[in-house]
């Protein structure tokens, strides 16, 4: 039961991820992307660890995703051949691209996990440490794991701060050329934003 | 056998329940509106407007349906369900009264009862959104469009300080189980996490207003600015599930405020009620918060949206990243 | 120009929460208040010879023929032009009633300036009020529809002779 359920799920999250990169539109992408949350979520719990199962819902598809719907709706993107004007590789080079990086990331991911498998296998651990008891998940995250973990977050706010800066810059510029080119349409512009 | 037996008669009994008290919701609404407008409410349909509901309903299934012209049909469908659905979920680990016997099982009165009851409630709760936004952005329209965004800014603001103010109650009792955090506030009153995290539970209250779209926070509807928000373009049964869904989810969330700050249906000073006394316990206790819900959209003008993120970040999140902070230092040390 | 000046909050105030309990209790009270509502069809707005409701025709004391003689003057006084009147001749002595009365209920806007005009006390703004029907052809009225008893409308009647004593004494001091 639970190993068909397994593969169901596992067919159903590559469908899923598939559909994140084939689909048209962006908005249809993120919702493929959480379904494919959601099969990781299932898969997560019959592996037995409804903790991460619940976080996950939580966290991403709570959280993240709608923030990125967020995103989308406010820049109101079209199709492919919409944004395809906007960007700088071709769309086929894009997705080259993507599927380069997501393989390294799976890569690197999977070493991490075969790294760490030792550790958080469920099944080496003594009954009352299990994964599911959150004293001892909490224990280990501020100990233990402390470093990865800080790093981790470290990582997640230099992003941030990185984003912004990016998207300052851009900004700032688009605002000069316009300003040079244009003084009266730029000061609409602005007012705009600003408004 | 039987254990399914129970378990199909429990999901029957409870859903139905929290479905029945969703359609007297709707009753509730127009009644206590009248109320504190000096009006009196419906009372033309069965004896005090109590058949209004039902009325209702036939209605709504009578109505015509309409499909905007440039909307995405499929998103446009689904999003109702995906509004009303994660509300439902949510239902089935909250722990309406303790032990019972049905078709001679002893059982608890919950559908579910789980060590992560608790986040999951938080984490199934938050799904709803979903509906709401695709609801918003399918729909062609813009003010349907504005409310899905505002819905989707509103829901991520104050999920943080939900799940804060649920942390510090879970700090306390040590489990993110709702029995044991409902068993850790046995005894008098003043076990209650009301009494002992005072903070928390406001800003859950207030979380929680904001989670359920509800006012002052109602943003996703709006209706001076926005006609109806995101469900504008809805009508006949998809509107109505819009309702249910907003409905449950209240219910869920008063549920909830009640078992976490009020001890559930843990009975004061008499701990081994039977299980009808801790029901009705229970309900008492959520329909107070239910009827908070309709007392505090009757009482208060909407606020605005800038305001609305200026609470949500600047005030609510410190606050209870603060309480969190002060719980867990004061449980570590004692 | 105007310069509106902010009310500097107090500290319980920019809190909300006083003022929120504050603004709940004054709600709570209200609940148990005494209803304003009228429960309509059971029970009717009181009008009084002031109201001013819809037009009818008066019936002379046989009850049979109207007091009107068709001269037309509310026909030209109506703004809504909703009224339609064709005269004939009859034995009677005012020597003219009309055939065809009809004041078109959909056009008619309740002024009285119809009562107004009617040199021979012939119709009044009565005190009924409602108008529902399932087609526009039954709204407009017909003598039938429209006469009623003196009696039916004597409050009126008094109210109007009431007012118009007390403008004709004025002017004529002046």
């Amino acid at each position: 039961m639970a190993e068909t359920l397994f593969y169901v799920l596992g067919a159903l999250c590559v469908v899923f991820a598939i559909g994140v990169v084939r689909a048209r539109m962006p908005l249809f992408s993120v919702l493929n992307l959480l379904g494919t949350f959601f099969c990781l979520a299932g898969i997560y719990l019959l592996a037995g660890f409804p903790f991460l199962a619940a976080t996950q819902l939580l966290v991403y598809a709570g959280a993240i995703m709608v923030l990125f719907l967020f995103v989308i709706m406010l820049l109101n993107l079209g199709d492919a051949a919409e944004l395809e004007k906007h960007a700088g590789l071709s769309l086929s080079g894009r997705r080259l691209f993507v599927a380069c990086s997501s393989a390294a990331l799976l890569g690197l991911v999977g070493l991490g996990a075969a790294e760490m498998s030792t550790a958080f296998d469920a099944r080496t651990l003594p009954a009352e440490h299990a994964l599911d008891d959150l004293e001892h998940l909490a224990a280990l995250l501020f100990s233990r794991y402390m470093l990865p973990f800080e790093a981790a977050s470290l990582l997640l706010l230099a992003t941030m701060v990185a984003v912004i800066v990016l998207a300052k810059r851009q900004r700032e510029q688009a605002r000069d050329t316009s300003a040079a080119s244009a003084p009266a349409e730029s000061q609409r512009k602005e007012n705009g934003v600003l408004r | 056998m039987t254990p399914v037996l129970v378990m199909l008669l429990k999901t029957l009994l409870i859903f139905g329940g929290v479905i029945t008290l969703a359609a007297g919701m709707t009753l509730a609404e127009r009644k206590v509106s009248a109320w504190i407008q000096w009006r009196i409410g419906p009372n033309r349909v069965g004896p005090w407007g109590t058949l209004q509901p039902l009325a209702d309903g036939v209605k709504f299934v009578f109505k015509e349906e309409l499909i905007p012209d440039g909307a995405n049909p499929l998103l446009f469908r689904l999003a109702p369900m995906l509004a009303a659905g994660p509300a439902m979920m949510a239902i089935a680990v909250i722990p309406f009264a303790g032990e019972i016997t049905l078709l001679g099982q002893p059982t608890t009165l919950s559908i579910a009862d789980f060590p992560l009851s608790a986040l999951y409630v938080v984490a199934v709760s938050g799904l709803g959104v979903y509906g709401v936004i695709l609801g918003g952005w399918s729909s062609n329209s813009k003010y349907s469009l504005l409310g899905g965004l505002r819905a989707s800014a509103q829901m991520v603001s104050y999920e943080l300080a939900l799940i804060l103010a649920l942390l510090s109650v879970v700090v306390m009792s040590g489990s993110l189980d709702l029995r044991k955090i409902v068993e850790a506030q046995a005894g008098g009153l003043l076990q209650w996490n009301l009494w002992r995290q005072p903070l928390a539970f406001l800003l859950f209250l207030l979380a929680t207003f904001a989670e359920t779209n509800r006012h002052p926070f109602d943003f996703a509807e709006c209706e001076p600015e926005l006609v109806g928000g995101f469900h504008t373009e809805y009508s006949s049964m998809k509107f109505a599930l819009f309702f249910i869904g907003e409905y449950v989810a209240m219910i869920v969330m008063a549920s909830m405020t009640a078992t976490l700050f009020l001890g559930g249906p843990e009975v004061p000073y008499w701990p081994a009620a039977p299980w009808f006394v801790q029901l009705a316990t229970f309900l008492l206790k959520t329909g107070f918060f239910l009827f908070l819900f309709l007392w505090v959209r009757w009482t208060l003008p909407r606020f605005r949206f800038d305001q609305l993120m200026g609470l949500g970040w600047k005030v609510m999140l410190p606050l209870a990243l603060l309480n969190v902070f002060v719980t867990g230092l004061v449980i570590s040390l004692f | 120009m105007v310069i509106v000046k902010r009310k500097q909050l107090s500290l319980a105030e920019r809190l909300y929460l006083p003022e929120v309990v504050r603004a709940l209790s004054i709600t709570l009270r209200v609940i148990f208040k005494k209803k304003v509502t009228r429960q309509y069809p059971e029970e009717r707005m009181v009008t009084t010879a002031v109201t001013r409701g819809q037009p009818r025709l008066v019936l002379l004391d046989d009850n049979k023929s109207l007091a009107c003689v068709s001269c037309g003057l509310c026909e030209a006084a109506c703004p809504a032009y909703a009224i339609t009147i064709d005269g004939e001749e009859t034995e009677r002595f005012i020597e003219r009633e009309p055939k065809r009365f009809e004041i078109d209920m959909l056009r008619c806007i309740l002024c009285g300036f119809c009562e107004e005009a009617c040199p021979k006390d012939a119709i009044f703004m009565s005190d009924e009020l409602e108008l529902a029907d399932f087609s526009r052809q039954a709204l407009i009225y017909d003598i039938d529809k429209l006469k009623r008893p003196r009696a039916a409308l004597q409050k009126r009647i008094d109210y109007f002779y009431g007012i118009n004593d007390r403008w004709r004494k004025r002017s004529s001091t002046s």
